[in-house]
């Protein structure tokens, strides 16, 4: 079964770089050497053709985005020109649009230096990047000879030195900034934002053009100096439309596509409008789509439509509650049983709740399990309640006798809800884990009695087997993340510790060891 | 003649260069009298040629010329008196470090007079070295010129560096001029007082120029072109219709509007519903006066709705939480409280950074939104 194509998204190296489509994608768009022979006369009209047909291939490549093309082409040519901020939000193709139209630019330029500021670590780091896109390609060889500057006014100076000696026939030169955002949180970044936006005073260069791409919005920017406000172009989301013309691109069966999209498109748009997001979801539904039929290559009437349309109904509604599919084993398997067993199994797997997977999606240990269980009802009722909810037995009190709570408690249950609604889960000292594992294990004994195990540590003296490791179980649910530490008592200074997982994953794990997990949590 | 280049797009390189420099857009301030370019020539000019010390302060606005005017004013006295003054600059964002400044001035002083400058002196050593060539300097009639750009970053701090400058003017046989360039109106008031003491209050003080100079202004720089004197703007000449020639009303209007854009209304028109739902749980929330309030409770808000209302946007938990990241990556909300305890984000405390009318904004002009939120987000008030 061959995969669906989808068209293939163009990295920004690689559409940066002219000259060699081939090129590593470490390198930064490299200078265009050749100059345009001065125009005569005659060739006036040829030009206006080109023009032309610049935009029209710029608008051929940027689905949806004519008024921010034609902007670009006006106000980055011909220098002189003031900054220029591109702001939108993620993945609305910024950089991509930039990078383009540098490419299409008239009169071409000089040299364009990138800096992707999202992949620098600092400010040095910056210089460094720009002054090497900016020395001559002579002294390539000799760029040890080269000083990173550390002060910003070692840079500026640099900065003027290699401009003065790139420029001399009056051509542009392009400054790329990637990433404006992320240099509010450097180290001094304020500082260094604001050398950044007030460059262009400060080079007194009129042949360069300063270019920011930022998502966040200029707003954040506004400083109490002020700069020169750099012109704005605004990237807005793409709507439904726009989005549907961009998966289409180059579909090889564009009427499948088409009616896929028509009924899967829209609301999964009511979830997220990013596409990235949509095509990660897309693909996978589109195979299922496809699975009915025999030939992908088939252009679908009616009623191929609506069967598939119920074939794919209930992955739909899956997919809007998933952000991501890690394909299990069980789906794998699942995949393989597809042609011979079918539905049968995939209502099993839909089967409960409204939709939602109710397996656990990855492997852990037993005792693993019941630790996490122990933190998480550690976590979440407050201790006072042990005494009553584990007792001797270690069962659970089904004779918890209802008493008629007045108003004032209520009250108080009411305002204790909200508090841990807001303060999240509680803390615990270790030997309250500890004890809480021994009473939910010492109930669960029956249980792993009853199980086969061909591991010699599981039979008769389970308990043992089980307490032996906890300490190492409880460092490695530390990684994982599953519980954290958190500052030591005041009082005693022993460590405390703190679980990270919501109900539903520890619901999940009781049910894959059968530990009635809903009768121990405190409820209001 | 060849005409190499269509004229519409020579005008149109010509006007684009005009507004790209501040010096030309300034200099037609140079005919009148009675300005602070006069002024601050008078003044510069009368220190040269009496040979004596000053410090001056221009104060004003973004954009008002300033840097401009004493770009001028230099201009000038270097035709005049082309031998006796030497310029130093300085900027208070690069050189706010006294060390640096130090250095710098060292370097420009050894570049003005042909000295060889080494970059291993320390700051004593150049702080001595300024002070002996302010002395030379007098000695031999020549006045030097200390420009300080962004003076109010230079007053943060100890103020070391404009101690000695100001303190080395005076000495007898120093002959230097401060200009101190500054767009906060109180810069002197952030002085030290033995700075002060030593400071010659004088400010010359640059307003923004009102409606007749700035229409006088745009005659001035767009001779090329007919228009009814809006104030012209960088974009509007890039939007020239390159058939007329002429920048037209409609490129006039197109500009405008595109710089007067908000940036948040703009944001929230790019949501999605389901964010939708979020901002207007959150609203809700804030409405009900619960003063913190994070992602949990949002959730609970928003289950609480969905029972009551039986929509089909009813989403799990783990797609609700990346509709959130994304609110927060917008900057529409953030959290409230400042890397405070190491805790999990559905637990952290958020604020909506967007107002309720902005929000009942958007609702309206959003036409995919479904009619239950605007409900939700009405009904509320009346609760």
């Amino acid at each position: 079964m061959s995969q669906p194509v989808t068209p293939r998204r163009a990295t920004r190296s690689s559409v940066a770089d002219p000259a060699s489509p081939t090129s590593p994608s470490g390198s930064r768009p490299k200078s265009t050497p050749r100059r345009q022979p001065v125009p005569t006369a005659a060739a006036k009209e040829e030009e206006g053709e080109h023009e032309r047909s610049t935009i029209d291939v710029l608008l051929e490549a940027l689905p949806g985005r004519r008024a921010q093309a034609t902007d670009l082409l006006r106000l980055l040519a011909p220098a002189p020109a003031l900054p220029l901020l591109l702001h939108g939000g993620a993945t609305t193709g910024k950089t991509r649009a930039l990078l383009l139209a540098l490419r299409h630019v008239r009169p071409r330029p000089l040299r364009v230096a990138y800096a992707a500021l999202r992949s620098l670590p600092s400010p040095r780091a910056l210089f460094a990047s720009l002054l090497t896109q900016l020395s001559p390609p002579s002294s390539s060889s000799a760029s040890s000879r080269l000083r990173i500057p550390d002060k910003p006014s070692d840079f500026v100076a640099a900065l003027r030195d290699a401009l003065a000696g790139l420029s001399a026939q009056g051509e542009a030169v392009y400054l790329v900034f990637d990433n404006l955002e992320v240099v509010r949180s450097w180290d001094k970044g304020g500082q260094l934002l604001a050398l950044l936006l007030r460059l262009y005073d400060l080079l007194w260069f009129p042949q360069v053009v300063l270019v920011y791409v930022s998502s966040a919005t200029p707003d954040a920017y506004y400083s109490m100096t002020g700069s020169i406000e750099p012109n704005h172009i605004y990237f807005p989301d793409y709507t439904v439309d726009e989005v549907r013309d961009i998966l289409m691109r180059g579909h090889p069966n564009p009427k499948l596509y088409s009616s896929f999209l028509s009924v899967a498109l829209k609301p999964l748009f009511r979830v997220t409008r990013r596409v990235d997001e949509l095509v990660a979801a897309l693909e996978p539904l589109f195979r299922r789509y496809c699975e009915p039929l025999g030939d992908l290559k088939a252009v679908p009437d009616e009623s191929i439509k609506r069967r598939l349309f119920e074939h794919i109904q209930p992955h739909l509604a899956v997919a809007l509650n998933e952000t991501f599919s890690v394909p299990t084993r069980t789906s794998v398997d699942e995949c393989k049983d597809r042609s011979s067993g079918g539905k049968a199994r995939s209502k099993s797997q839909f089967g409960s709740g409204d939709g939602l997977p109710t397996e656990l999606e990855f492997h852990m240990s037993v005792s693993a399990k019941y630790l996490l269980l122990s933190a998480f009802l550690a976590s979440r009722n407050p201790a006072t309640l042990d005494a009553a909810l584990f007792d001797s037995t270690g069962g659970s009190d089904n004779h918890r006798r209802k008493r008629k709570s007045s108003q004032a408690s209520m009250n108080m249950k009411d305002t204790m809800a909200e508090e841990m609604l807001l303060k999240g889960p509680g803390t615990f000292p270790l030997e309250r884990l500890l004890a809480i594992f021994q009473c939910i294990t010492s109930v669960s004994e029956d249980y792993l009695g009853d199980v086969e195990c061909p591991d010699s540590m599981m039979n008769g003296n389970g308990m043992t087997g089980l307490m032996s490791d906890v300490l190492l179980q409880l460092s490695t649910l530390c990684n994982s993340n599953f519980l954290s530490k958190s500052g030591s008592c005041p009082l005693e200074g022993s460590a405390r510790y703190r679980s990270n997982i919501d109900e539903d994953l520890a619901l999940k794990v009781a049910r894959s060891v059968g530990f009635p997990l809903s009768k121990y949590i405190y409820r209001r | 003649m060849v005409a190499a280049v269509s004229v519409p797009s020579q005008a149109q390189t010509v006007l684009r260069g005009r507004l790209c420099d501040p010096a030309f857009v300034h200099s037609a301030l140079r005919s009148s009298p009675d300005t602070n370019y006069s002024k601050l020539k008078y003044l510069v000019a009368s220190s040269v040629s009496e040979a004596c010390n000053n410090s001056v302060l221009l104060l004003g606005p973004r954009g008002c010329g300033k840097a401009a005017v004493v770009d001028m004013v230099l201009d000038d006295l270097r035709k005049e008196h082309p031998d006796a003054i030497s310029v130093i600059r300085l900027n208070g964002m690069l050189h706010n470090d006294d060390n640096c400044a130090m250095k710098e001035i060292a370097r420009q002083l050894c570049l003005e007079h042909q000295l060889s400058f080494s970059k291993m002196a320390s700051s004593d050593d150049n702080t001595e070295f300024m002070i002996d060539m302010l002395q030379e300097c007098g000695l031999a009639h020549k006045t030097i010129l200390f420009v300080l750009e962004e003076f109010d970053l230079f007053a943060q701090g100890k103020q070391r560096l404009l101690y000695s400058l100001l303190d080395a003017m005076q000495s007898l046989t120093s002959q230097a001029v401060v200009i101190g360039v500054s767009c906060r109106l109180d810069a002197d008031q952030l002085l030290e007082k033995r700075v002060r003491s030593r400071f010659s209050h004088r400010k010359l003080l640059f307003i923004s120029p009102s409606l007749d100079d700035i229409q006088w202004l745009v005659e001035h720089l767009l001779i090329l072109a007919k228009d009814s004197g809006l104030p012209a703007n960088f974009r509007a000449v890039s939007y020239m219709d390159m058939e007329s020639g002429f920048p037209s009303i409609e490129s006039f209007l197109k500009a405008l509007s595109s710089m007067q854009r908000q940036p948040k209304m703009d944001s929230l028109q790019d949501l999605s519903i389901l964010e939708l739902y979020i901002l207007v749980c959150m609203h809700r929330l804030e409405d009900k006066e619960q003063s913190s309030y994070n992602f949990t409770s949002i959730m609970k808000e928003y289950r609480s709705i969905q029972d009551a209302y039986k929509t089909s946007d009813k989403y799990a938990s783990t797609v609700c939480f990346r509709a959130f990241e994304h609110l927060l990556d917008r900057e529409l909300i953030s959290f409230g409280d400042n890397r405070g305890r190491n805790q999990a984000l559905e637990y952290r405390p958020v604020k909506l950074l967007i107002s309720s009318r902005e929000l009942a904004q958007s609702l309206k002009l959003n036409t995919t939104c479904p009619v239950v939120l605007q409900k939700l987000f009405d009904r509320e008030r009346y609760m």
